[in-house]
């Protein structure tokens, strides 16, 4: 044996045979544990429905490697704690792969090929690595602790918003018991690594291989200093190492036996999750398959596996509580809490040898694990929670899932039901007969071009709020006199628009949603024209990434891009700059939706405007309250509600003089907001469009009003 | 056991309107169909009570009008009705509230019901006499503006209150086969999905005419009404205003008023 090859670990040195053999046989009752533990929850899996996942194989692992790698997901509005979770990310991984290659050198390599490689300078190299990794490993995990111990940061608050004190599951203390068991497991494991490592320097501290090597592991030569400086010999530290050795293996395997059974699994589940990630999960909604006999979820065999493998990879890191607008005003709903009721129920029903009776499966209702409906009906499909989830748990179309069997079952507020039906019967939800969808144009000084009759280049979605709401007529009626004076040839589908259906969708109403959107798809389909724009980004997002289900494939953009385009061509220009200090309230369905973040900010820039943004802004911008037919349902009584939880936000803006909106029904919300909130005479809503109409007076003034 | 459940498909008006060339009706171009409001409720009250029994219980509803009212009939089938009966012949045309009611009762005759559920009345026409007038063409016992129903299938009586004026209420006992008008807010009806309003329309709607009831055509439409339709018209707008000022100019503009109405000038 050369010198270089004495440089290296003895892994059982002075271990009599039967220890040995005591060890392989706890290693693979370990692993038969672990695979045990898989399998139930791949036959968990089994149990749901079929999946169909969006995009080809290899690019969505590459995505999936690429965000565990960089942890951008993690570290997004919680840096510190995504740091140190890339401590212990990367600490465990690193040490992991240095386990595994000892396995591979001494149980494979070795005795079936000959194949040596873990000495000399080879196995410093390891042992200085595998050291640091040790620092990372705890320096995150004592983070984590503080964390949890001392800085107690409320979305780590277990209490459920849809459940009361004395609820068996009000606030889940066995979450808060695992979560400790979990780091202080893991920081045993790391910081007993060390110990052994100290007691081994210690123990061989005669032989020069092993002590001229030691600071290598500068961890362990520190320790080992440390120790002989207490009086620990040779003898000693052979013996501290022995009884080390067995607990630091016997709890490193028990972490391995135990990973599929808590919540250690999301190291795996939450790299399945992001690699099954669909990035037009809230956008873009499932159309009920035509073998589905029931719309919807009733059972929890009736999600898709895909579903139940989103379930399994929360980590209860609570972003998506802490980002949830309905959560924020005291709504009966958090979107963890419900994929972690929907987990627990999984958990109790579908990893069992026998799948229970139908009875049993059935997850609406207030049981422990089922979902109640208030809880379903306070969401607003904001995609807050889908939007910031860092392991791509895509709550919103779990949510719509389940409403849809409360739209089939009827179970839903009365004026919620009469809208729907109104919609039906009228195609709009102001009960508004059809032929009045254009009533707006009269008040205007020019004709607008019926796109059903003649050719146009640019075809206005107008969509309902606009339509018909007296308020927001006006701005319709302004932004047309834009388009006019901007020389935009353009057209409207007057009676032939019905409502877009985004937010019919988003109730659940699935067989409303498609009569809307053949019906669209079919006037669309009878008009000429290059491209359609919208100011309203709820048909916006619909037409944009959900008529192309339907068979409508259109250029679509927001109005906000349009009038960019039409500065930009010096075909509008700022004669009066404003000068105002503005705020601006990114739209969920242009934001979030479609990242539409840019253009109504140039636009306020170019108008002279100073934008003070407010703290929630752009992807973390905070829901008027309207989205997901919430707009149709009365909000309780006395509670907060969003918009004036988000105007109250804008009110802190000191010298603000008006709040931007770029949607129809943040108009409507946010107007309302100002006045309940008492914040009526300090500044002002207003829409992007009518604040370009003040910085370009109109040879003949917009509208006319009348 | 049976219940009968008489549904109108009623009209509502859109925002401009114009009359039919005969002056006796809104011209059909500007009206919005759709089930009168009062038969939701009634059929509901059908569908609870076949809810609460577990099922034996089969529901008809039932309507007289042409191929239009299938779209109402559809509707109650996407909510709970079994079958759907529409009587239609062109001779009932013109039929009034009473010529309408000698049509059901023929038709209840023919199905033999043990209730026979109404509104109390239609939203577009609002004569509130069918339900009752159907009752008197049976002879059977009847009870008006229920707002609440309690009934065991099977039973032969069912009690049921309703709401007389200055809050009193009326508790009845009532045998069956009875005819019940029903008035809203008795139940909360529920909502028929898209969806299941698009499977309701594979489901057959069964056609009646004259001969299946054995009915002649004097019985019904115009012939068998015994009132007509005039005309039907919007009366000239009354007028207001309101008075401003200190109480004497104001006291003066109201007797100026006062003179100028009864012609005292």
């Amino acid at each position: 044996m050369s010198r270089s090859e004495a440089v290296t670990r003895i892994l059982f040195e002075a271990f009599p045979a039967a220890e040995v053999r005591l060890f392989y046989v706890l290693g693979f009752a370990a692993c038969a544990a672990f695979a045990y533990g898989v399998y139930v929850q791949v036959r968990k899996y089994r149990r749901g429905a079929p999946a169909a996942l969006a995009g080809g194989m290899w690019p969505r692992l590459g995505w999936m490697i690429a965000r565990v790698l960089d942890h951008r997901t993690v570290e997004r509005r919680d840096p510190a704690a995504g740091g140190a979770h890339r401590l212990i990310f990367y600490g465990f991984t690193l040490l992991f792969i240095g386990t595994a290659t000892i396995t591979l050198q001494y149980d494979i390599l070795e005795p079936l090929f000959g194949v040596r490689f873990w000495y000399g300078r080879f196995y410093l190299v390891f042992s200085l690595v595998l050291d640091l990794a040790g620092v990372a490993l705890i320096a995150g995990l004592l983070y984590m602790m503080v964390r949890r111990g001392w800085l107690k940061p409320p979305k780590l608050d277990y209490a459920r918003p849809d459940r009361s004190p004395g609820d068996p599951d009000f606030d889940r203390p066995q979450y808060r018991r695992e979560d400790w068991a979990f780091l202080w497991l893991l920081l045993i494991i790391g910081a007993t690594g060390y110990v052994l490592e100290a007691a081994r320097l210690v123990w061989l501290q005669g032989r020069a291989d092993v002590w001229d090597t030691r600071w290598w592991s500068p961890v362990g030569a520190l320790l080992a200093a440390a120790l002989r400086g207490v009086g620990l010999g040779p003898a000693g530290g052979g013996a501290l190492r022995h009884g080390l050795w067995w607990f630091h293996g016997l709890i490193a395997l028990g972490f391995i036996a135990l990973i599929p059974y808590t919540k250690v699994k999301h190291v795996f589940t939450a790299m399945g999750s992001l690699m099954v990630r669909d990035p037009l999960a809230a956008q873009r909604l499932a159309r009920i398959p035509e073998s589905q006999a029931a719309p919807g979820v009733a059972a929890i065999t009736d999600f898709t596996w895909k579903q139940l493998l989103n379930l399994d990879a929360c980590t209860r890191c609570g972003r998506c509580h802490e980002a949830c607008p309905a959560r924020a005003v005291g709504a009966p709903l958090s979107p963890r809490d419900v994929i972690l009721s929907l987990r627990e129920f999984a958990h109790a029903t579908l990893e069992s040898g026998t799948l229970p009776a139908a009875a049993e499966l059935n997850v609406h209702g207030k049981s422990p694990g089922q979902v109640a409906q208030e809880t379903l009906w306070s969401c607003r499909t904001c995609m807050a929670c889908v939007e910031i989830c860092p392991v791509a748990v895509e709550h919103v179309p779990i949510i719509v899932q389940l409403r849809r069997k409360l739209v089939e079952d009827g179970a839903m507020d009365p004026l919620l039901a009469k809208t729907l039906a109104t919609i039906h019967k009228t195609g709009n939800s102001f009960g508004e007969s059809r032929r009045r969808r254009g009533a707006w144009t009269k008040a205007l000084p020019f004709p607008v071009k019926d796109a059903r009759r003649e050719p146009v280049d640019v075809l206005w979605f107008v969509g309902d709020y606009a339509s018909f709401d007296p308020r927001n007529q006006k701005v319709t009626q302004t932004f047309a006199a834009l388009l006019a004076e901007a020389g935009v040839d353009f057209g409207i589908l007057y009676d032939g628009e019905s409502n877009a259906g985004n937010d019919v969708r988003r109730v659940g109403e699935e067989g409303l949603y498609e009569v809307l959107a053949d019906a669209n798809v079919a006037a669309l389909g009878s008009a000429t024209f290059n491209r359609v724009v919208t100011t309203d980004p709820h048909s916006y997002n619909t037409i944009r990434n959900e008529y192309p289900d339907f068979g409508g494939r259109y250029p679509i953009e927001h109005y906000t891009t349009l009038l960019e385009r039409l500065f930009a061509a010096g075909r509008l220009k700022v004669t009066q700059p404003l000068r105002y200090r503005v705020t601006f309230h990114d739209p969920c369905h242009l934001g979030r939706f479609n990242q539409g973040y840019e253009a109504p900010r140039q636009l306020l820039a170019l108008l002279g405007c100073e934008l003070v943004e407010m703290g929630r802004c752009r992807s973390n911008s905070f829901c008027c309250g309207a989205g997901g037919g919430r707009i149709w349902i009365p909000d309780p009584a006395g509670g907060e509600k969003p918009a004036q939880n988000r105007i109250k936000e804008a009110a802190a803006i000191p010298g603000l003089q008006v709040y931007a909106v770029s949607c129809p029904k943040d108009l409507t919300m946010f107007e309302d907001a100002l006045k309940t909130t008492g914040n009526e005479g300090k500044f002002v809503v207003r829409e992007i469009i009518e604040l370009v109409r003040e910085a370009l007076p109109l040879a003949a003034p917009a509208g006319a009003h009348a | 056991m049976k219940i009968l459940v008489a549904v109108k498909q009623v009209a509502a008006l859109e925002e401009d309107f114009e009359f039919r060339a005969d002056g006796r009706d809104v011209d059909g171009d500007f009206l919005v169909m759709d089930l009168n409001e009062w038969d939701d409720y009634s059929l509901e009250e059908a569908v609870k009570i076949k809810e609460a029994c577990g099922g034996a219980v089969e529901i008809v509803a039932v309507s007289v009008g042409p191929p239009t009212v299938d779209e109402a009939l559809r509707k109650c089938l996407a909510k709970g009705a079994d079958r759907a009966v529409r009587i239609w012949d062109e001779a009932m045309r013109g039929s009034d509230s009473i010529a309408v009611a000698r049509i059901l009762a023929a038709a209840a005759r023919a199905e033999a019901p043990d209730l026979l559920f109404a509104g109390v009345q239609s939203s577009d026409q609002a004569v509130a006499a069918t339900g009752i007038a159907t009752a008197g063409f049976l002879g059977w016992p009847h009870a008006a503006v229920v707002s609440q129903f309690t009934y065991t299938p099977g039973a032969a009586t069912a009690v049921l209150r309703r709401e007389l004026e200055g809050g009193l209420l009326h508790e009845l006992e009532i045998r069956t086969p009875a005819v019940l008008t029903i008035q809203l807010g008795i139940n909360t009806p529920r909502y028929a999905s898209l969806r299941s309003i698009k499977q309701a329309a594979a489901k057959p709607i069964e056609l009646r005419t004259l001969a299946d009831l054995s009915l002649n055509a004097a019985e019904v439409g115009e012939a068998g009404s015994s009132a007509r339709v005039r005309r039907m018209y919007v009366p000239d707008k009354g007028r207001a205003e309101l008075i401003e000022g200190s109480a004497a100019e104001q006291a003066k503009r109201l007797a100026a008023i006062i003179r100028e109405s009864t012609g005292a000038a």
